[in-house]
């Protein structure tokens, strides 16, 4: 309701934090999304990655700190 | 400024619910000029906000080492770093909630809670770099950081404090406007115009080609402009704005007006660090590049560079924190709205301040080893932001979330390029930190 016509010569604007709040997406009763196999088995490879990255850095860091 | 009263619909009946103020118009002109100011803001807060004190070391080291050689790749970021945030914005539209939330839903606890330990970590060490900027370039200016650091802390956690998201977002965007003073530190200092605009339009490399010491600085250029912690702030900040679905394209113009400003001046900040480089001073930080640029351009210069400095870091530091104290919220299902006064969302407020209070004393400890802060943060931030934009890309395809707003075909080839060359960025980044020895310089020595 992001401007409301009163007349052919006269529009309304109304900040969003005054409007009417909208009706959005239901993510409660969407659930998880459902996820191939193989997307599943990505992310679980990116987050090993990410994790072996992150030991990586952390192990240079301390080892500089010396 | 008209006032209606809210039109309670009688049960069960479909009546028009009235907002409750509204601003009366007469042209179309100036309804769209007054709904875009008022959707106006987290686009630039998010864009303005990325060139925090990293950023500004970052671009000034560039300049202050290559000249205008690299202005080039800073213009190539300008559509990147729009596609990923227009994302962001159609996914927080959609859906009225921050992006810690919707990986949390969507995704499950396990991935929601690995994405937001990445954050809050990630976030908490570049909230030191921050700090330590300020505590920098306050000393280069004879305050004394033990009374500046914990003054620029308190006013930090004063500008979120007045239950009003209006109120922040003024105070930020009037701190975002600012930044137009790199356009008259770089006009003052600045190359012959024809060279500027060669360095942007056209690609070329520096004297002495392709080094790992250029790539490194190419890299970090990359990492700096593309931050993990601006896919959560923009999108918490649109949910905790209300943008409404007939304010995207609005909020799309004030993303791609926040992407120009910004990235403009980061082309101005390296011109600044490229006048440095001409007049021969060799480049440490961008608190001693103002001193030197000072000497031959005039005390203000100086002290306009070390106040900018001081405000990126303010900018860097009010997104970062909030973006770690929403997405902390959401998560927890905390009450988590500037909206909200601190009696009612204490958790949110408290992890706010937690965050600047606890980044404000690391910086005052004498000793503490910052530079290596700044080289993790740099690496951790490289090496998560591509993991950060799959879940985001995956979300944008999620029909069943987003309907109408998803991805089409050609925002998906767009971001799996974008998404592949970070991923090799980011591990040529982590290897070359992780690993210096394994790209040996010309000449041999370690490359970091």
């Amino acid at each position: 309701m992001q401007t409301i016509k009163t007349n052919n010569n006269h529009f309304v604007v109304v900040h969003p934090l005054d409007d009417v709040p909208e009706t959005k997406v239901d993510m409660e009763a969407l659930g998880p999304m459902p996820m191939t196999r193989s997307v599943r088995l990505s992310l679980l490879s990116l987050r090993a990655y990410l994790v072996l990255m992150v030991m990586l850095v952390v192990y240079h860091v301390v080892m500089l700190a010396r | 400024m008209i006032d209606k009263a809210i039109a309670m619909p009688a049960p069960g009946v479909d009546a028009e619910v009235m907002p409750a103020r509204g601003r009366v118009v007469k042209s179309k002109w100036t309804r769209d000029l007054l709904t875009f100011l008022m959707v106006f803001g987290p686009g630039l807060i998010v864009m303005v906000a990325d060139n925090d004190a990293g950023a500004v070391s970052t671009y000034s080291q560039a300049g202050a080492q290559y000249g205008t050689h690299l202005l080039w790749v800073v213009l190539l970021l300008l559509p990147v770093t729009y596609f990923i945030q227009e994302m962001v914005v159609r996914l927080g539209i959609a859906t009225g909630k921050g992006h810690a939330a919707m990986i949390y839903q969507r995704f499950g606890k396990w991935w929601g809670l690995f994405s937001l330990l990445d954050l809050e970590l990630v976030n908490f060490l570049t909230l030191v770099t921050e700090f330590a900027a300020i505590n920098l370039a306050l000393s280069k200016m004879g305050i004394d950081p033990r009374y500046g650091v914990p003054l620029a802390a308190a006013g930090l956690v004063f500008i979120v404090l007045s239950g009003s998201y209006r109120r922040w977002e003024r105070t930020v965007v009037f701190l975002c406007l600012l930044d137009f003073a790199w356009f008259f530190i770089a006009f003052r200092l600045g190359p012959p115009m024809g060279q500027m605009v060669h360095g942007a339009l056209i690609p070329s490399m520096p004297a002495g080609g392709i080094t790992p010491e250029l790539m490194f600085l190419v890299i970090a250029i990359v990492g700096t402009t593309i931050a993990p912690w601006q896919l959560f702030f923009q999108q918490s900040c649109i949910a905790d704005k209300r943008l409404r679905f007939a304010d995207v394209k609005w909020a799309r113009l004030d993303t791609f007006l926040g992407a120009c400003i910004t990235i403009t001046a980061a082309l101005c900040i390296m011109i600044a660090g490229a006048a440095s480089h001409a007049h021969g001073f060799r480049f440490t930080d961008p608190a001693q590049l103002a001193a030197d640029v000072g000497t031959y351009a005039g005390p203000w210069v100086r002290n306009a560079i070390l106040l900018m400095m001081i405000n990126a870091a303010v900018l860097g530091t009010t997104a970062i924190s909030l973006s770690s104290a929403w997405a902390y919220g959401e998560v927890r299902g905390w009450p988590h709205s500037l909206q909200l006064p601190w009696r009612e969302a204490p958790g949110f407020y408290l992890l706010y301040l937690l965050s600047v209070a606890a980044a404000a004393a690391i910086v005052l400890i004498p000793r503490a080893p910052l530079q290596l802060i700044i080289l993790g943060v740099q690496v951790l931030a490289g090496v998560m932001l591509p993991s950060a934009i799959i879940f985001l890309q995956l979300l944008l395809n999620d029909r069943e979330l987003l309907g109408e707003f998803s991805n089409k075909p050609w925002n998906n080839w767009v971001n799996w390029t974008i998404i592949i060359v970070l991923f090799v960025l980011s591990l040529i980044l982590a290897a070359q930190v992780a690993a210096p020895n394994l790209f040996p310089s010309p000449a041999g020595g370690p490359t970091t």
